[in-house]
């Protein structure tokens, strides 16, 4: 694969209810990504937004979004997924040679939409909706469970990972307030009340606004543009069966096949070793070990073995995760930008030392049915 | 279906005061076609009998029946394959919330407890609630049967639940 | 850099107002079977990875294709989800064909499926939601809602259309009978298109003049139906096409430049797009498109085009802004018979928008179509040996676009 580099990038402050319009902040992050690249609305050759829909509350997200985002008389396009998924559009087109810088935004604003009401018409309509037994609630509970009972591991070893990830967000100045919390413990965790027994309230990744941006560009402008390109050196994405009685929900057969396509074409072939960083789209804190597992970080079950504090074994999730903040539509591209941060030295208090080679990854669907995986190396 | 949206207008100054507001609902009705396979399914429902269908190439059941069987990539003739299902089960997963979510909001309320139920014969899960136990009794592996509701009326809402055997 | 893609098939479902005799992910299987079939070396277990896209407020699914993996044969395959409202069938189309030109290991063929279900939702209030938010800003100022949905008529519903119909027969001076030439052209047409909803082989312009109103200039006769229906495309490398089908169609060109929002732009802001008959974005995506393919002279070089129409204006207008046809001479053009089924350069032979609308599908039914005239597979094939073909696409709030050029012969050159 010819190589294509993430040469700018910028992610609002994540809010659970933020003081500004949708559009300012759109404009705010991609505005933000160019003035960081030093590069002007005229270098722009395509852009891809991602929103969705009905989080925006209206039909056709895109269309009033096309100035703001820098898409004016721009080759552009939507992507309704995650942004890690608009992010594989953004590459698809430079990757053609029929483009070369290439924004890519998204996001989206809960505090204006029934968040849970919103999931519920992701559901089959002619079968499960109606009942709404099945929602975004009820099926974390299920993947939690099948994955505890499938490997005997303990609450306490998932909300670890809570803890982490919650010490980890109060690090990162741009993840949601809520979530920095610094002094956060196991027993906090657990009894931070039932949301779909065994996940518990602090286990969540919570919704918030927020928009985030990137620029991508073929090898030899992105050299010109910065000396410090992230390459996208493997992708691979993979969509799992709907129904939820379809799927062993223990494992995540999507992430295990989006790896395999990822590392297939970065040449990975021991993850445990090769890989110093993830960035993973955790709804979850179960999920961030699922996912763990199916990379290859570890074997099956044995996800919560890994040392995965942010100087750690393999860090992961060092910017805190979507438990640090779950803007939809955006926090997947979240997840890529951290990664790309890890591998430019530009993470400060989260910095994981040395890190050359990055894992990110963006989800759609109850129980992550889509998966995307970036592989990614620094210059 | 209805999708409310409530068109709100607030127009801020400096201190924050609400100048003017306007309020609303549009309606946005929907009517979801079901399909042949699922509509045998329903009429099945109606008279308290659970079909499937079953796909020639890999043997598997499903509950609902299916035009597609998904591993195998083949269609399941509308008039063959169909398959009398009893109305037990064995419970594959659980969870208990105390959320409520429907069409138009979400709220927090008594605990309820839903379970994904293999129906015996079949090889996937339908997903409904367990009556009548304590969440503490419930065991992956139990077996269940179908509680219906008295008056069917061919809709997912017949099964009124799981109880245990 | 990237690699020449090729269209094998192309595949509809039947349109109808009402495929009652669904539901979505069964509707959407017909069109994928459709497809296949005019591929017959092809199985679903081939494909490598798909793109699906609709128009999401029209069923009251989010996105559906979550639902619906099993039906699309896609089952733990890579499958991305592009919409961007009226232009989705053509921008689902275009990433097709890019997640082939990207070359991703392992990623050689492509199905693109597009498709709408209009018939389980309300269309004009998925339409007009388009720009509640614009909208209600306006009522802050004391205009109600109802006289500011007449009177501006948001997103891509018919009043704006209207405005652009009224701009563009100011310019060219014509009436109401050139925009009725267009609907019955367009209808009798679809009568000879298997898949197409409005069937109206005798149709007369005497008999969409006497229909009221809607917004003036348009008709209720004039104006495009709402349609259930899906379409289906087979993207593929070069090499894995000539095996597929007798003549695989090149992609050589796709744009899609937007514009900003017409009219009401942005928080009702207001917007620079005063005159929708403009459409910068068009003539944008036709340099863009041409260039990529290599025409220059598009008049002479294309034999055949899908213009998306769901309004008669547009049909005429789409001509000149993709460079078929000089500003202001497509209503002769017309008339003259030179876009007729046996004529130089014949347009919507498949009865295009204005005939069969399934918003998802619709921008994608028109390259599809192109693509099989190149074939010669086309339900309502045009005499004249086609080898060069435009499909367009046109939405959002009068500033969304989309364009690919096609033709027999790989003409994608890089520098």
């Amino acid at each position: 694969m010819q190589k294509v580099g993430i040469v700018g990038y910028y992610q609002v402050k994540l809010y659970s209810d933020a003081n500004y319009g949708r559009y300012e902040m759109i404009f705010e992050a991609s505005r933000g990504a160019l003035d960081k690249a030093g590069l002007k609305k005229k270098d722009i050759s395509t852009v891809i937004s991602c929103t969705n829909d009905y989080y925006d509350g209206r039909t056709i997200s895109n269309c009033f979004t096309v100035e703001v985002g820098g898409g004016y008389m721009a080759d552009e396009s939507k992507v309704e997924m995650d942004g890690a998924h608009a992010v594989l559009y953004g590459l698809m087109r430079v990757l053609s040679g029929n483009h070369n810088l290439a924004v890519v935004w998204g996001g989206s604003m809960p505090s204006c939409y029934p968040y849970h009401t919103v999931r519920l018409y992701e559901t089959d309509p002619t079968w499960e909706r109606s009942l709404a037994y099945v929602n975004d609630i009820t099926s974390a509970g299920f993947q939690m469970r099948a994955y505890m009972e499938k490997y005997g591991v303990t609450a306490e070893e998932i909300a670890k990972v809570a803890v982490k990830n919650k010490k980890n967000a109060a690090k990162n100045p741009l993840a949601l307030k809520e979530a920095q919390l610094a002094n956060l413990t196991i027993k906090d965790v657990l009894d931070s009340g039932t949301y779909a027994d065994p996940v518990t309230e602090l286990m969540v990744a919570p919704p918030c606004d927020g928009v985030a941006a990137l620029l991508l560009a073929p090898e030899k402008q992105a050299l010109k543009i910065t000396d410090k390109p992230v390459w996208i050196t493997g992708v691979g994405y993979n969509q799992d069966p709907y129904y939820l009685g379809d799927r062993d929900l223990s494992g995540c057969k999507s992430m295990n096949l989006a790896a395999k396509m990822a590392y297939g074409g970065a040449g990975i072939t021991d993850p445990y070793s090769e890989i110093d960083v993830a960035e993973l789209f955790e709804s979850y804190a179960h999920e961030e070990l699922i996912f763990a597992e199916e990379l290859g970080f570890a074997d099956k079950g044995k996800g919560a073995e890994i040392n995965s504090v942010i100087n750690g074994d393999l860090a992961i999730n060092p910017s805190g995760g979507a438990l640090g903040g779950n803007p939809p539509c955006a926090t997947g591209l979240i997840r890529v930008i951290e990664a790309v941060k890890q591998l430019t030295g530009e993470a400060g208090q989260y910095q994981v030392k040395g890190a050359k080679r990055a894992v990110a990854s963006g989800q759609i669907g109850m129980c992550a049915q889509n998966n995307i995986l970036y592989v990614l190396e620094g210059n | 279906m209805i999708i409310l949206i409530i068109i709100k207008n607030e127009i801020i100054m400096s201190e924050e005061k609400v100048i003017v507001a306007n309020k609303g609902l549009v309606r946005a009705d929907f009517a979801f076609w079901v399909g042949q396979y699922l509509d045998k399914f329903y009429d099945g429902l109606e008279n308290k009998k659970i079909r499937g269908n079953k796909c020639s190439k890999c043997g598997d059941v499903f509950v609902p029946p299916r035009k597609i069987c998904g591993k195998c990539n083949v269609v399941i003739p509308l008039e063959e394959n169909w398959v009398d299902l009893p109305e037990t089960g064995t419970i594959m997963n659980f969870t208990t919330t105390p959320y409520r979510v429907n069409d138009r909001s979400s709220r927090k309320t008594k605990d309820w407890t839903i379970g994904m139920i293999q129906i015996d014969g079949s090889n996937t899960s339908i997903i409904y609630r367990l009556l009548n136990m304590e969440p503490e009794d419930v065991k992956i592996g139990m077996k269940v049967k179908i509680e219906w509701n008295e008056n069917t009326k061919g809709d997912p809402s017949d099964i009124k639940g799981f109880t245990k055997v | 850099m990237g690699r020449q893609v090729a269209i094998a098939s192309a595949g509809f479902s039947e349109h109808a107002s009402k495929r009652s005799d669904v539901s979505m992910p069964e509707l959407v299987s017909e069109a994928i079977e459709d497809c296949l079939k005019n591929a017959p070396s092809v199985e679903l277990g081939d494909i490598d990875a798909f793109v699906n896209g609709n128009m999401p407020a029209f069923e009251g699914s989010n996105i559906p294709e979550l639902w619906m993996t099993d039906w699309m044969g896609a089952r733990n395959k890579p499958l991305l989800r592009v919409t961007t409202g009226g232009t989705t069938g053509g921008t689902v189309a275009i990433s097709g064909y890019y997640t082939v030109a990207a070359g991703l290991p392992g990623v050689d063929t492509v199905l693109a499926v597009a498709f709408e279900q209009q018939s389980q939702g309300d269309t004009s209030v998925g339409l007009a939601s388009v720009a509640y938010g614009e909208i209600s800003i306006l009522n802050t100022l004391g205009i109600p809602y109802d006289q500011i949905s007449r009177l501006l008529s948001a997103g891509a519903a018919i009043g704006v259309a209207a405005y652009q119909a009224t701009t563009y027969m100011n310019k060219t001076k014509i009436k109401e009978e050139d925009l009725a030439r267009v609907v019955v052209q367009n209808r009798r047409n679809a009568a000879k298109t298997w898949w197409a909803h409005l069937k109206m082989p005798n149709l007369t312009i005497e008999e969409v003049l006497d229909t009221p109103y809607v917004q003036y200039p348009l008709r209720y006769g004039m104006v495009c139906p709402a349609s259930d229906g899906v379409c289906a495309m087979l993207f593929t490398t070069e090499e894995k096409a000539k095996n597929m089908c007798d003549i695989p169609v090149y992609v050589n060109g796709v744009a899609s430049v937007a514009n900003e929002s017409a009219v009401l732009g942005y928080d009702g802001s207001g917007s620079a797009q005063v005159d929708p008959s403009m459409q910068l974005g068009a003539i944008r995506s036709s340099e863009l498109a041409y260039k990529q393919a290599g025409i220059s002279f598009p008049r002479k070089e294309i034999d055949y085009a899908e213009v998306y129409a769901p309004f008669p204006n547009q049909q005429l207008l789409w001509t000149e802004k993709l460079g078929l046809f000089e500003e202001g001479t497509a209503p002769a053009m017309h008339e003259a018979g030179v876009t007729d089924f046996n004529g130089e350069l014949p347009v919507n032979c498949s009865g295009g928008v204005n005939a069969t609308n399934a918003i998802g599908a619709s921008a994608m039914e028109r390259p599809a179509e192109a693509a099989l005239q190149i074939m010669g597979k086309a339900s309502n094939q045009v005499p004249k040996t086609v080898h060069t073909a435009i499909g367009s696409g046109w939405g959002g709030s009068l500033n969304l676009i989309t364009l690919m050029a096609m033709s027999d012969q790989p003409k994608r050159q890089w520098r």
